[in-house]
């Protein structure tokens, strides 16, 4: 039906094929990073160098998770290209809920040393009641937005226990994430948070530099 | 700037979920295509290598992306074609359009409870199955009709899906039938 992986697929036996299927289907289906333990395609580099190529026919790429797990997500090209296509990005309140989010549950507490350094996941849930008061969105697009972030796997909802509060944290999205998609997220985070912080003022020196020596 | 474009245009039908361009424009190459019923659109779908689909992880024991409610997300949707997919024996893409308070009332009759409240359930369950593209919804007339990625269940996955619809609640006579 498909000829697209055709190419890269033929040299191979049905075995190896099958193996080389399964671990394309995984890593761009999983809610999380797979373990390469369960994956021959992904265990054996030569193999995992197909994977890595199938997933460039539609401008994905492989994230390494971990010592020994993987996951996909957009090449960095990719990723610049359609972030100048405005139809590919989000309105501008969803992506307001969604800093308020990185802000409350990732920056915070990573400035507290409660989180590591480059993990966007978060255990800390920010309450409702702290987007409302800080987006000043209506609560009508508010709850829009948080719908479409969590139907996009942007924010998931933490449920109230019964000692601790319920809220939103970054959704599974964030495990894919690049090296290079994960340095700029930090970079833009800190100069949102603290725009006249010395760090802050680093960031914007070093990116008017790159932009001054690639005309 | 080095992007080929055909690798472009994929990705960019990935973050959009299922977009439609006019009939006239060519289909991606490596992209499927649903046609609109009166064949003016076509619906951008992914397309997989050697058939295979997401349903590929269970045997992995790998979890797929979570969905809030998935069962109820799952009866909503099975509701939806119990009303849109009346002719079985056809595929269940483009279907047919169904009235809404068609769709809650086989739901009601599939749920146990307050009738009301699983209505407002439904309502808000058929609003996040539209923004995914498994229906298509038409507020101005109230009714709804199976979304484009139906197109890519496989028809050898079909048969217990008939089987089931088959054992739902009847949909309410349309007026004037």
């Amino acid at each position: 039906m498909s000829e697209l992986f055709e190419p890269l697929l033929r040299s191979y036996d049905e075995k190896r094929r099958s193996e080389l299927v399964a671990a394309y289907m995984a890593v761009e289906h999983a809610a999380e990073p797979v373990p390469e333990v369960r994956f021959t395609a992904l265990r054996e580099p030569a193999l995992r160098r197909t994977v890595e190529g199938m997933l460039g026919l539609t401008g994905r790429t492989l994230v390494r998770s971990g010592q020994n797990e993987w996951i996909s997500g957009y090449r960095d090209d990719v990723a610049a290209e359609l972030a100048r296509d405005p139809a590919c990005v989000p309105p501008a309140g969803d992506r307001a809920v969604l800093v308020l989010v990185l802000i409350h549950s990732v920056a915070i507490p990573r400035a507290a040393g409660l989180l590591g350094d480059d993990s966007w996941m978060s255990t800390y849930p920010t309450p409702l009641e702290e987007l409302r008061r800080r987006s000043q969105l209506p609560i009508g697009e508010l709850e829009s937005a948080l719908r479409r972030l969590r139907t996009a796997g942007l924010v998931s909802q933490v449920k109230a226990g019964t000692e601790e509060a319920g809220g939103f944290v970054p959704g599974p999205q964030f495990h894919r994430l690049t090296d290079a998609a994960r340095r700029r997220l930090q970079e833009e985070l800190i100069l949102a948070a603290g725009p006249d912080s010395p760090l802050a003022a680093a960031i914007r020196a070093r990116r008017r530099n790159q932009a001054g020596g690639n005309p | 700037m080095s992007v080929e474009p055909e690798v472009l245009a994929r990705a960019r039908s990935r973050v959009l979920g299922t977009p439609s361009i006019p009939a006239s424009e060519p289909v991606p190459a490596g992209l499927t295509a649903a046609t609109e019923v009166d064949g003016s659109r076509v619906w951008l779908l992914p397309s997989w290598p050697d058939g295979a689909t997401p349903a590929l992880l269970e045997e992995y024991q790998t979890a797929p992306m979570p969905l809030d409610r998935p069962g109820q997300a799952r009866r909503v949707l099975a509701a939806a074609l119990r009303c849109c997919w009346s002719r079985l024996d056809d595929a269940p893409w483009p279907g047919e359009r169904a009235p809404l308070a068609a769709v809650l009332e086989v739901y009601v009759g599939m749920s146990r409870g307050d009738s009301e409240l699983a209505r407002r359930w439904a309502t808000g369950e058929l609003r996040r199955l539209a923004d995914t593209g498994w229906l298509l919804l038409d507020h101005d007339t109230g009714t709804v009709r199976p979304g484009p990625r139906v197109a890519m269940w496989p028809e050898e996955s079909l048969s217990s899906l008939r089987d089931l619809l088959r054992r739902l609640p009847q949909p309410p006579e349309a007026p004037g039938e």
